[in-house]
């Protein structure tokens, strides 16, 4: 190494040199000249004339060294150009493998980078933390108002503490339209504490954070451009946001990002009422992050908050709950990747066990190359070529091939990221941070130009011996067993690609025929949330929802129609928690008993969804006019309260309220939670005339003749009419449910293309070293079929030989899938890791390439004739 | 340059002749092949220097830097084994090709 830079020096100071050389005769010249009596202005002139021009001498000194240089590059970059010419078929498949290698890899950690390695925008990222209470009632941990305000009066781990409410939509009216936006309430300290500032204008004060202050917003850099031209005015300018007066005070930053991830659009301040009473406080919830203070760890940040945890638990979670919830301290890079971890690790691991498969296969190919040109190398060198010359005359092919491959990789990697981004699904990856990364371009260059050098040189580098100009020692034996180790390790990543695949593609299938308990096809759902202040009491609410009731069920030929609050199949709406359930007559219930989900529905629910009614019957519309509202149970639900006990007619207490209420029928269980996750228990109850119930959001469902778009059109018109300040988000049931099959099915799909790469790059390796044994051994055969072999017997020789090899890979990459299957059992559904179906397919598919692979080399072998083949050379 | 081009065949000679009587830098080559041959020959100073590097890539001669006496920094160059035997087939060279000249200017 250090050899190495001297020589680099000293290649550098060259040019000094011949400079100072020239300098030296110069200056003796000007001595010799003084010395017969010239002063030293003639002295200089004279030598200088005599001398000519210094510079284009150097110049001349310089081409002496340099030209031979040139040419001889010149002339290897020709010869190897005729070298691809020669070979055609070897020259595109090593391109294609060195691009597929590069752009697959660059390409999709470009994508996953940014979700897995990347620092957040927030000056020391690693110090922030998110934390809360973790339970069943949501993915994410959260908290409560009233424990919030004694951690932060009580914590020692944390340089700050900050808060906000999830995530609302607004409505801004600027102009004459209201305009839907994303709008978070957050604590006065919110952006210190990430380490943000607003970009315009100032960051709130404690003063605005003060509960009945005047209403004051931040909004983003998005917004300002938008809706605001990016006009400093909008600074001070009160603009109306849910029909109350704002004031904006500041534009957030153009990088800013919510730390779990959201788009934000208006920030205001949250406001917490410290006043209010401690039970109010303790059901109000909160996201709440943190930053360490210098020197403590995540895991000494948990332990000092402990004892906090346990002191609020018992005080604000209530009793049914408390041994299902934990404290939850994490990073927040954690928080915000914790769902697509999985799935992106799963990609990297595909993308990168590609990349060493195409350098296996490079390396390959170029072994075999070599090994077919020991003879022409031992005959240059006997004709004189030095060792030099030969090592960089291969240096200059592998290197001319891996610049072919590069250029190819870019343009493969750069159309690849182009698909991804098009194809990914939202919430799988930041699209609008994947651009081609660098570093990883340089990597893979890397990876593939140093397999490609280093295998295309090990041949000239050994000494060319003489006997390699005969044809019967082609190769060493150490070499044909390295080609065919390569072989094997390229068959096992294959299998274990195609084994993932496999998994995948079967979890994907499982998964899209998995029954939904309901029939969502011909099902158009309207969704809307009318906001609370424009329905302040109960009456009001009564009187919109029987109004919106009467105007989307006269729709002519809309088919069935019902009004819910919420909709199956996506999780995440709030249950109650089972524990909390009583029966007349019954024992209570046991404790931690998770939650349970619950709708409010109109009577027309189950027949326009398609749920069964299994036992007892469904809502009536005259049911509605008065009394306790009636109840249907899901099955799951029934079976858990009841086993084998009848549920019809009997008397439930839901929430510990003292309010009983009729069973009157038993529902069939619907997907209720994501579609990978067992049905949640779940119950009905009558949405009444008399009374709503207190939610506000609301969804439509029909099932309709109609198209969407005309259905649409009809029920965008009805709700115009009733609150032309209402937004109406509209879409098929089958639009819904195929949302959450989008991941699985774009994490499915490139595995297999993955997959597929893997397993061509492995044919063609393996056709390779079939081909070279069976042109090395022709003269063998040739003698074999002169005494009487039979052809068939050759060709199924050379298919025992692949088979040997790829046996070989196989149970290698078997063990290889299994540890595979463990790891990605996460992402898989109604398919075990273990599953033997899925590893004899995927070698099954492997041993056919294999085969198919080792056809043209097998028929090439039994062809051999014996009259030719012992002419040959 | 083209004058060069039509001289190196005699330069070359000129050098290592120069060289055989012990190492030498570029000035000094100049110095004595005027001297030598009675300022007759001049070797022209711009050509010099690509020829020696010709040379020396060519391992007829070696270059090394040394100190002169007047305690100059200066390139000396001295003639290899190879040099001797190419400076054998020159001067039997350039012999008969002058033979050959004084035949033809002055026929017998």
């Amino acid at each position: 190494m250090k050899r190495m830079w001297e020589w680099v020096k000293r290649r550098l100071s060259r040019d000094e040199e011949w400079r100072e050389e020239i300098e030296s005769h110069l200056a003796m010249r000007e001595e010799w000249h003084l010395g017969r009596g010239s002063t030293e202005e003639e002295a200089r002139a004279a030598a200088r004339k005599q001398f000519g021009s210094p510079l284009a001498a150097a110049e001349q000194v310089r081409a002496v060294h340099i030209r031979p240089w040139v040419e001889s590059a010149m002339q290897d970059a020709a010869y190897a150009l005729r070298g691809f010419r020669r070979a055609p078929g070897f020259t595109l498949v090593a391109c294609l493998t060195i691009a597929v290698g590069i752009g697959a890899s660059t390409a999709v950690y470009s994508v996953i980078d940014p979700l897995l390695f990347r620092r957040l925008p927030y000056p020391r990222d690693n110090q922030l933390v998110s934390l809360g209470y973790f339970g069943p009632v949501d993915s994410n941990e959260f908290n409560v108002v009233a424990s919030y305000l004694e951690w932060k009066k009580q914590q020692t781990a944390f340089q700050a503490m900050t808060s906000m409410r999830p995530g609302e939509h607004c409505d801004l009216l600027e102009g004459t339209a209201p305009v839907r936006l994303d709008c978070y309430r957050v604590e006065a300290n919110f952006l210190k504490t990430f380490g943000a500032a607003p970009a315009r204008g100032r960051d709130f004060t404690a003063d605005d954070d003060r509960p009945g202050a005047p209403e004051v917003a931040l909004i983003s850099w998005g917004l300002w451009r938008s809706a605001f031209g990016g006009s400093e005015a909008v600074i001070g300018k009160t603009v109306t946001v849910d029909d109350q007066p704002v004031r904006v005070v500041g534009v957030l930053g153009r990088d800013f990002e919510m730390p779990q991830r959201g788009e934000v659009e208006i920030m205001m301040p949250e406001r917490l009422d410290t006043r209010q009473g401690r039970a109010r406080n303790a059901s109000s919830f909160l996201r709440t992050f943190a930053r360490l203070r210098e020197g403590v760890s995540m895991e000494e940040a948990r332990a000092r908050m402990e004892p906090l945890f346990e002191a609020t638990a018992r005080v604000d979670v209530p009793a049914e709950l408390r041994s299902e919830v934990r404290l939850v301290v994490r990073g927040l890079r954690d928080r915000q990747i914790h769902e697509v971890k999985l799935a992106s690790w799963m990609l990297l691991g595909a993308v990168m066990g590609l990349l060493v498969a195409a350098c296996a296969n490079v390396a390959n190919l170029l072994v075999a190359r070599a090994a077919a040109r020991r003879r022409e190398l031992a005959l240059r060198a006997a004709i004189g070529a030095s060792r030099a010359r030969l090592v960089r005359q291969t240096l200059t092919e592998s290197l001319m091939l891996g610049l072919a491959g590069c250029v190819a990789g870019c343009g493969i990697g750069w159309a690849l990221l182009r698909i991804l981004v098009s194809l990914a699904p939202e919430g799988l990856l930041r699209l609008r941070e994947a651009r081609m990364d660098a570093r990883v371009l340089a990597f893979a260059l890397a990876a593939s130009a140093a397999s490609a050098l280093l295998f295309g040189m090990a041949p000239a580098l050994e000494r060319p011996r003489v006997e390699a100009m005969t044809a019967w020692s082609a190769a060493g034996p150490a070499r044909t067993l390295f080609r065919r180790v390569l072989v094997a390790a390229q068959v096992a990543i294959s299998l274990v690609l195609l084994t993932g695949a496999s998994l995948l593609v079967r979890s994907l299938w499982k998964l899209e025929s998995e029954p939904l308990g309901f029939d969502g096809e011909h099902v158009v759902a309207a969704s809307l949330a009318p906001r609370t202040r424009h329905y302040p009491t109960a009456a009001a609410r009564t009187a919109f929802f029987n109004e919106l009731e009467r105007r989307l069920g006269r729709i002519p030929g809309a088919g069935s129609f019902a009004l819910t609050d919420s909709l199956p199949p996506a999780g995440g709406e709030m249950g109650r928690p089972y524990s909390n359930i009583r029966i007349e007559g019954h024992p209570p219930v046991a404790q931690n008993g998770g939650m349970v989900l619950f709708r409010w529905v109109t009577p027309g629910y189950f027949e326009t969804m398609g749920i069964p009614i299994v036992a007892g019957r469904g809502f009536r519309e005259e049911e509605r006019g008065a009394g306790e509202p009636p109840l249907i149970l899901s099955a799951g639900l029934a079976r858990r309260l009841f086993g084998r006990e009848d549920p019809i007619g009997k008397h439930i207490d839901l929430e510990a309220s003292g309010h009983w209420c009729t069973v009157v029928g038993v529902a069939g269980d619907v997907k209720n939670s994501g579609l990978r996750e067992a049905p949640d228990p779940e119950y009905y109850r009558l949405r009444m005339k008399t009374e709503a119930p207190g939610g506000l959001d609301v969804a439509a469902v029909y099932r309709t003749p109609l198209d969407r778009a005309t259905l649409g059109r009809w029920i965008r018109r009805e709700v115009r009419e009733l609150d032309p300040a209402l937004p109406v988000t509209i879409a098929s049931m089958d639009e819904r449910v195929g949302r959450l099959r989008q991941q699985p099915r774009f994490v499915a799909s490139l595995v297999t293309v993955f997959a597929g790469l893997g397993l061509t790059l492995a044919a063609v390796g393996l056709y390779g070293v079939l081909s070279f044994v069976v042109a090395q051994r022709t003269r063998e055969i040739g003698v074999r079929m002169a005494m009487g072999a039979r052809p068939g017997k050759i060709a199924l020789e050379v298919e025992k030989y692949a088979g040997t090899w790829t046996g070989i890979g196989v149970a290698a990459g078997a063990a290889g899938s299994v540890a595979l299957g463990r790891a990605m059992r996460g992402l898989l559904f109604g398919v075990s890791p273990y599953d033997a179906g899925s590893l004899i397919v995927a070698a099954g598919v492997l041993a056919a390439a294999a085969a198919l692979a080792a056809l043209v080399p097998a028929w090439r072998a039994a062809r051999v004739d014996p009259a030719v083949a012992l002419r040959h050379e | 340059m083209k004058r060069g081009d039509r001289l190196q065949g005699s330069l070359d000679l000129l050098v290592l002749k120069t060289l055989q009587k012990g190492a030498n830098h570029g000035f000094g080559i100049t110095v004595h092949v005027q001297e030598v041959s009675g300022g007759l020959l001049r070797v022209e100073e711009g050509s010099l220097y690509p020829a020696l590097h010709r040379m020396e890539r060519e391992k007829l001669i070696a270059g090394a830097w040394r100190t002169t006496e007047n305690g100059r920094r200066a390139r000396f160059y001295k003639l290899t084994a190879a040099g001797g035997r190419r400076l054998a087939e020159e001067e039997a060279n350039w012999a008969s090709v002058a033979l050959g000249v004084e035949r033809m200017l002055r026929p017998a």
